[in-house]
């Protein structure tokens, strides 16, 4: 089962890498979708995703929670240890953002009745060797790094983490099944290439 | 310890035999972030007009070889482009080259090239990278502007990634880099260093008021928020402060630099709560 998942990702991330990404959102707007289905919605767990979904979905969802638990992780070690307050800040916007993210992706997979947890994390390069960006020694590493050196490693790891957010999101683009969830991955795609943004220029001044 | 999350061989085959069929040529794996690369730059938003590696920086993959800055890969002829005015980050006798990987590969080698010549080789003995790549390479023979072409040789494949990343030697001497303002970069290069880093510190004294009046450089980006003004992206606002959006006021309940699906929005009620 899970490994049919596995190969079906790989199989539609093809499109994706081969280099869909060139009409990737430049400034577009939130998807309507987004803002019809949640007018009356207080809280972001009320928001439902309906019966309609495909294997994609369901990974995609699993990967990205996966993916924001150990952000999750990271997140809360920058808050601690980032020397300067823009970087410690983002860490803390994404940490609070994301969280509420868990819970809505969560919600879903239960209504479907699928899994919130990963049997096994494999990198979409899995193909030809490609670890994972991110694993318990990397999110280990920056416990220890020297002070000095924390902000720049905790950027670059980020930065590959949220790239590989990215790349769950259009894979799920191209081939999700569930409007709500494919508004959702958009949404991803958008806010995480703006942090990828911010980190950049976090990192070069 | 990372071996343990060894992958079922099924697994590998299925996904192997899956990938000959789609055959797949541009895999994203990896790209140096600082002193920035050219492709950081585009996927910074420095540089403007890349085309597709503004999204996918980590792209740049092509068979081993090259000297040149994509590689040979087709899809990112603007990394070629020498008329373009790259922004030239100032580092010392020395500079270190920093890596952000998506996927970790077993790697044979890292090269650093400077006018076509291997200054710097770094054998990792086809090793799974640490978590924190970086290399210290010495450019003391050079001094000015020059492009440094930094290249990941993958240990398990044909494949390479490549960069460029240009640099003005022989600054202060010290192995940070900052971004140089002397260029006549295309866009708003200069504006970078400066302006980021002051402005905010002082802002969580007094969010509204006295914030500081930022560059008038910046179009999009740095404005300080006024309270109970539109929600824009590229703002730096503060816990506390209002914004309306949609008619409806918000408060910022955790300070954070504003960007697209950042807005308020049921999405987003850890940062903003609606009042």
């Amino acid at each position: 089962m899970k490994r049919r998942h596995v190969a079906a990702l790989v199989l539609a991330a093809a499109p994706f890498l081969l280099g869909a990404c060139g009409t990737a959102a430049d400034k577009a707007p939130v998807p309507a979708a987004t803002a019809v289905q949640t007018q009356n919605v207080k809280n972001v767990s009320e928001i439902t995703a309906g019966k309609t979904f495909n294997d994609n979905d369901v990974m995609f969802l699993q990967m990205l929670i996966d993916n924001q638990r150990q952000g999750q992780e990271m997140a809360q070690i920058a808050a601690e240890r980032a020397g300067r307050p823009e970087v410690a800040d983002l860490a803390k916007a994404v940490q609070v953002t994301q969280a509420d993210e868990i819970r809505l992706m969560e919600g879903w997979l239960t209504e479907w009745g699928k899994p919130t947890t990963l049997d096994e994390r494999v990198s979409l390069h899995a193909d030809h060797g490609g670890m994972p960006s991110t694993g318990k020694e990397e999110i280990a590493s920056l416990k220890t790094v020297d002070e000095k050196r924390f902000e720049t490693a905790f950027l670059n790891l980020f930065l590959a983490h949220q790239h590989n957010a990215v790349e769950f999101a259009q894979m799920e683009l191209d081939k999700g099944g569930n409007e709500l969830a494919k508004s959702f991955a958009e949404r991803v795609k958008q806010s995480r290439t703006d942090q990828v943004q911010q980190m950049l220029k976090l990192l070069a001044g | 310890m990372r071996r343990k999350i060894a992958y079922p061989l099924a697994t590998l085959g299925m996904v192997a035999s899956s990938l000959t069929v789609a055959s797949s040529p541009a895999l994203a794996h990896g790209y140096v972030s600082s002193p920035p690369s050219r492709q950081a730059l585009c996927a910074a938003g420095t540089v403007s007009g890349c085309g597709a590696i503004q999204f996918e920086p980590q792209s740049v993959e092509a068979p081993k070889g090259s000297k040149q800055c994509n590689g040979g890969n087709a899809a990112f002829p603007e990394l070629n482009d020498e008329s373009r005015n790259w922004p030239a980050t100032t580092v010392g006798k020395s500079a270190t080259f920093n890596w952000v990987l998506t996927a970790r590969h077993r790697t044979a080698t890292w090269v650093y090239y400077v006018d076509g010549t291997a200054v710097a080789t770094f054998d990792d003995k086809n090793a799974i990278p640490a978590a924190s790549v970086s290399h210290t390479v010495d450019l003391s023979k050079f001094s000015g502007r020059k492009t440094v072409l930094a290249v990941w040789n993958i240990g398990d494949t044909a494949a390479a990634f490549y960069n460029c990343v240009d640099v003005n030697i022989g600054g202060s001497g010290s192995t940070t880099p900052t971004t140089a303002p002397t260029t006549t970069a295309p866009t708003k290069a200069p504006t970078t260093s400066p302006t980021t880093a002051p402005t905010t510190a002082p802002a969580t004294t007094a969010p509204a008021t006295t914030a500081p009046t930022t560059t008038a450089t910046a179009a999009p980006t740095g404005t300080a928020p006024a309270s109970g003004t539109e929600w824009a992206p590229g703002v730096a606002y503060q816990a506390g402060d209002k914004v309306t959006f949609g008619g409806v006021t918000y408060q910022c309940r955790q300070a954070h630099k504003s960007i697209r699906s950042w807005e308020p929005s049921v999405w987003t009620l850890a940062l903003w709560l609606p009042l």
